[in-house]
């Protein structure tokens, strides 16, 4: 295996690469329409149902709800409250009435009104109507004859949930990575198709050669817009080299993967199915991290979920080597597998 | 041009071309609308969810189950609770011990173990903790010591999810065949030199892009009419559905058809389609998204084919709601012709 003609190869593939407009002006653009995706999405969580409190006589209970999840501001009038849930402010408007303790005291009923905005859920309408139901049991004094004790799973997030786009942030990385792999499996199919690689393999070019240059190439593509996008959305704040070390196996990853739908496929369109169905397997993992608790362990046979868990886990929760260690030896073991299975079905497809 | 040529070039198209352009254009469409459905239609539920593992044969499971507001799901141990748990599949799992239901009936304290998925929000924490303690007063036979009136204010109704996505599994359907299959028809051609051969017979450079462009627009047209009717949105004012997915599915194709004349290669186009593509789907984001005023959608093309779509399938809409959209879609249409035979004409490459 000669270095130079490697390098040169190399060379030659990046400069066909940014020679074209199309991939040097599309390229960045892509990277940017994603960024802008990223970036419009929300920054926070709400984890707070507002509702809206009219209460001319305040009951001792009712005082007491500002728990954490309910967030009850007090409206001075019953018309400013319905306003008030007209305009969205509130999710749900209480109407305590005026009688309210009396009616307690000589054990009937009050009455009370609660206003929802008109997009408010059936489930949300449900909960709030248990919750002022709850807080009249508390007021009249009927105690509950259970007592909850709680105990808290997992890293408790309570005040610092992290929002949708960060846990986005793996799938983005997968699909940038992907795209760069299909455009890789089909230069390497195109010149299957046009027997450029018979070409060059009659030069000095070793087929070990051919396959480091394109492997090169590939992982250096992938990887350096992944990693870019990651710098921009704050993936790298917490733990830059993880990230960089998990990014790079994964490009090496998705570079096995371009080599067997280069392999597989019989022209350039063919690798577009391949892909197509490479990138939905590959992005099943990232779509756990999405809505944890939806996917189960099956989802570890999938390699990209080594890298989809080593993301997530050490950009959202700050995760050391220690913790993602065993995750990083496994997405290796992957690529390994992968790319010499890659390069071994080619190999057979040049010959 | 010669209508019959034309079509005995579409009927090779259809049996003799490639077969993993007409699988991508089916399949693929499919496939997402099928992801996006149970990605996103089912999990964006801001439901909160409940686990509960039943030592006896407690009441409070069934009464919870009959809860719309809340998504209750039962498991056998405690280790599995505390797994699923962990996993954020439920945000709490709770224990009822044996006899539960007569501890409660008889007002005898009993303790009941909550475990919390940590990630889970505050307001299903609550809420979960609020709903247990209702259910066990029902449980236990008191009566609800309040008479709520429920009043619901304003005019604009809660659209779900799932209602919410048809607008980009619609375009995804239509626009995603309608194009590649043109352009990656045409690309497949230059590249193999086969559209040259053909042109020195009679055969016109317009007839070939007209076969192109009716085979996009014929499969779009279908795969749009097929994601209509499984996602239950086919049943009003058909007609006028077909009319606006065959001016979306004509758009498509021209715009595959420009796409395929001014691209080189399948990369080129695939490069093209990461920022195009998000372009073309933008307007299914402010359907996504009722916080986005509805203007910027105008701004893209296939806003004037998803407004009608949803217009006539959700809220049921007629002619008169969707004219100005129609009108303008055509409109288009024209437009990207017009476009079209100038790409042809500019790039040189044919005799057109």
């Amino acid at each position: 295996m000669n270095l130079r003609t490697i390098v040169a190869l190399v060379r030659k593939d990046f400069s066909l690469f940014f020679r074209n407009r199309f991939f040097a002006i599309m390229t960045p653009l892509g990277i940017i329409a994603y960024l802008i995706i990223y970036f419009v999405m929300p920054s926070s969580v709400n984890e707070s149902l507002e509702i809206g409190l009219y209460a001319p006589v305040m009951p001792p209970a009712f005082e007491q709800i500002q728990d954490e999840g309910l967030e009850i501001e007090l409206v001075e009038s019953e018309e400013a409250l319905r306003e008030a849930v007209t305009e969205g402010q509130y999710m749900a408007g209480i109407a305590l009435p005026a009688d309210i303790m009396e009616k307690f005291l000589s054990g009937q009923k009050p009455h009370i009104n609660v206003y929802f905005a008109a997009d408010t859920s059936e489930e949300v309408e449900d909960v709030i109507e248990v919750l002022i139901t709850e807080l009249a049991y508390l007021q009249v004094g009927e105690p509950l004859a259970i007592e909850v004790s709680e105990e808290v799973l997992g890293p408790d997030m309570l005040g610092m949930q992290i929002p949708l786009r960060d846990r986005l942030r793996p799938l983005f990385a997968i699909f940038l990575l992907m795209v760069e792999t299909i455009g890789l499996a089909s230069l390497i199919s195109e010149e299957v198709e046009r027997r450029t690689i018979q070409a060059l393999l009659v030069t000095p070019m070793t087929m070990a050669g051919l396959f480091t240059a394109k492997g090169i190439t590939g992982v250096s593509l992938a990887f350096g817009q992944a990693a870019l996008f990651m710098a921009i959305v704050g993936g790298m704040s917490d733990q830059p080299l993880i990230i960089l070390v998990a990014l790079l196996l994964g490009a090496a990853l998705v570079t096995g993967v371009g080599f067997l739908m280069a392999s597989l496929a019989r022209d350039v369109m063919s690798v577009m199915i391949w892909g197509f169905v490479a990138l939905i397997i590959l992005l099943i993992p990232s779509f756990g991290v999405m809505f944890p608790g939806t996917i189960t362990g099956w989802v570890k046979a999938i390699p990209s979920y080594y890298l989809v868990d080593t993301v997530h886990q050490a950009a959202n929760f700050g995760a050391g080597w220690g913790d993602v260690w065993l995750n990083l030896m496994v997405l290796l073991g992957f690529v390994l597998v992968i790319v010499w299975a890659g390069v071994m079905v080619l190999r057979r497809r040049f010959r | 041009m010669s209508l019959r040529r034309v079509g005995i070039l579409l009927v090779k198209e259809f049996f003799k071309g490639p077969k993993s352009f007409i699988i991508w254009a089916i399949v693929a469409p499919l496939v997402i609308s099928l992801v996006v459905s149970l990605v996103f239609g089912t999990l964006f539920s801001e439901k909160p969810k409940l686990g509960i593992v039943d030592e006896g044969s407690s009441q409070l499971v069934t009464m919870s189950r009959e809860l719309t507001s809340i998504v209750t799901k039962e498991y056998d141990t405690v280790s599995e609770i505390k797994q699923v748990v962990e996993s954020g599949a439920v945000d709490m799992g709770i224990v009822l011990p044996e006899g539960f239901d007569g501890f409660v009936i008889q007002g005898e304290e009993t303790e009941i173990t909550a475990y919390i998925w940590g990630e889970s929000l505050a307001k299903q924490r609550t809420i979960l903790l609020v709903t247990i303690a209702n259910l066990v007063r029902e449980l236990a036979g008191q009566e609800a010591p309040v008479e709520i009136e429920s009043i619901t204010l304003g005019a604009e109704v809660s659209i779900p999810w799932n209602d919410r996505l048809l607008p980009l599994i619609v375009l995804v359907a239509v626009f995603f065949g309608g194009i590649f299959l043109p352009s990656t028809s045409v690309i497949n051609e230059k590249a193999k030199k086969t559209l040259e051969a053909l042109v020195v017979t009679p055969t016109t450079v317009g007839d070939v892009f007209l076969a192109k462009g009716l085979l996009g627009i014929i499969l779009s047209l279908f795969m749009g009419m097929v994601i209509l009717v499984l996602n239950q949105a086919f049943g009003a004012e058909p007609a006028l559905l077909v009319l606006v997915l065959a001016l979306a599915a004509i758009m498509a194709a021209e715009i595959g058809l420009i796409l395929g004349a001014l691209m080189r290669d399948i990369t080129s186009l695939f490069t093209v389609w990461k920022l195009g593509g998000i372009l073309l789907f933008a307007p299914a984001f402010i359907y996504l998204f009722p916080q986005i005023p509805e203007w910027i959608g105008r701004i893209f093309p296939t806003y004037y084919f998803i407004q009608p779509i949803v217009q006539i399938s959700q809220r049921a809409g007629a002619w008169p709601d969707i004219a100005t959209s129609v009108f303008i879609l055509i409109a288009l249409d024209l437009i990207l012709v017009g476009v079209l035979i100038f790409t042809l004409k500019r790039t040189g490459q044919y005799k057109v």
